[in-house]
């Protein structure tokens, strides 16, 4: 995959009068494992759905620098189109559609046109690949909470996207499905996704972090490292 | 008491003899109305989905508009017709009135209403997650739509059958458009409010039953697709 970066610049937006996220800036690379924390209600999951393309923000800057390319940066509605084919967002408690676990992995790659022979074949290798084939006929119902997130993780990785937001998710996940949500995930850094994770907890020592994001009341409280324009030498 | 009995046989024979002028009167209903429901349906739908999904200047007043139409009564959706399609009205140069196709237009405009109702109300309290996640996998906004529909497409089929329902037992509007003319536009509630008039009622109880199993079939039916719905615990 592509070395690229993105630069969020002022990201705000409002919820009736109520400032929910306030001038944040950020920037991302590909490779990146970021950690974001902060309470409930303090912006998390409203700028993952803004970086997911799944949100307009009230203002914005959004710029993109391929490996090889320009900064480039373009209106919401272009941008938004940009974010949504290199951005996979996972909620909370991630939504899987009624079928199989089947049917659900492979959504994304029928979205891409693949014939059905070579479908089956990704799908197939995929679950393999996170010992999940046992499940591969199994209604999606049927999952217990920590399958459904692996499920999910991997329906997103299978669409090959640039970035994986997860919404806490480790939240209500016992300590066996947790081991192997870090082993799924560490696989996805090693394959140069970029991810961000939110969580109440700090996480420590789970995952080697190359950013910690703090969020407080809609604004960055706390960063490390302070990476702002390193990659971008205008 | 031996009236009704022995009325109610002869309805029996009567259906089961395969009389042309009655199975003549249940094909039109059955034709009429499947066509109405077929026409209104996707349109209804899409527009469900649109009040459901996106925000526009005066959303909540269509809204309020379709819910308020479900409560006409066919009769005055009929006169409506008769003005605008007779001779004198603005589209009497279009010769639809007392014809089936006028009757079709009548049962459209009083199933879509509850087709848009029913769907909406089916779309507002399914879950956001469905199309967000869909979007996220890549899914242009038609497919993340087609997705959406797939995932509430119990209460949907609902909808359908409960405005299925509503038609092919109306009266009001069939018999104002239509004309209720024996073999071309007369139908089941037609057909039975006639000869419940005349005195003559072993054709009204044949046409009620059959009305009545259908309506038995479309309930066992909505039972059927509702329990395909049911979470599994």
């Amino acid at each position: 995959m592509d070395n690229w970066s993105v630069r969020f610049n002022n990201i705000s937006i409002k919820r009736g009068s109520r400032i929910v996220l306030d001038g944040i800036d950020m920037q991302l690379s590909n490779a990146d494992l970021v950690l974001m924390t902060g309470q409930n209600g303090s912006g998390k999951s409203t700028l993952l759905k803004i970086i997911s393309g799944l949100l307009k923000p009230e203002q914005a800057q959004i710029s993109l620098l391929p490996h090889n390319g320009q900064l480039a940066e373009y209106n919401w509605s272009r941008m938004r189109r940009i974010l949504r084919q290199k951005v996979c967002y996972l909620h909370q408690q991630p939504y899987l559609f009624q079928g199989s676990v089947f049917d659900n992995v492979a959504y994304g790659l029928k979205r891409k046109g693949l014939s059905r022979e070579q479908i089956k074949q990704q799908v197939c290798r995929m679950l393999e690949e996170f010992s999940l084939q046992d499940l591969i006929n199994r209604d999606c119902r049927e999952l217990s909470g920590g399958e459904k997130q692996r499920v999910a993780i991997v329906r997103s990785w299978i669409t090959q996207p640039d970035m994986i937001l997860l919404d806490e998710p480790f939240s209500n996940m016992d300590k066996e499905s947790r081991r192997k949500c870090y082993t799924l995930i560490s696989h996805l850094c090693r394959d140069n996704i970029a991810l961000i994770l939110t969580s109440h907890d700090p996480l420590s020592g789970e995952l080697d972090f190359t950013q910690h994001i703090h969020l407080y009341q809609g604004k960055i409280t706390h960063k490390t490292p302070d990476t702002k324009s390193k990659k971008f030498s205008e | 008491m031996d009236d009704i009995i022995s009325a109610s046989l002869q309805a029996l024979n009567l259906l089961f003899s395969g009389d042309s002028q009655v199975w003549r009167i249940i094909s039109v209903s059955f034709l009429v109305s499947l066509k109405a429901i077929l026409i209104a349906t996707l349109p209804a739908i899409a527009l469900a989905f649109v009040l459901a999904y996106y925000t526009f200047p005066g959303r909540r007043l269509v809204i309020t508009l379709f819910n308020t139409a479900l409560a006409i009564p066919a009769v005055v959706v009929g006169l409506t017709l008769y003005l605008l399609l007779s001779r004198s009205g603005p589209f009497g140069g279009l010769h639809l009135l007392f014809t089936q196709d006028a009757m079709v237009l009548g049962q459209i405009v009083l199933c879509f209403p509850l087709l848009v109702a029913m769907s909406h109300a089916s779309l507002q309290s399914s879950d956001q997650r469905a199309w967000e996640t869909a979007i996220t996998l890549g899914a242009a906004p038609f497919y993340a739509a087609i997705t959406v529909l797939k995932e509430v497409r119990f209460g949907l089929m609902a909808a359908v059958i409960a405005a299925f329902g509503r038609i092919i037992a109306e009266v009001g509007s069939s018999m104002m458009v239509g004309g209720n003319i024996l073999n071309h536009t007369r139908n089941i509630p037609t057909a039975i409010a006639l000869e419940t008039s005349r005195g003559s009622f072993v054709q009204g109880i044949a046409l009620g039953m059959v009305l009545l199993t259908m309506a038995l079939l479309l309930n066992f039916l909505l039972t059927a697709i509702q329990g395909k719905g049911e979470v599994i615990h």
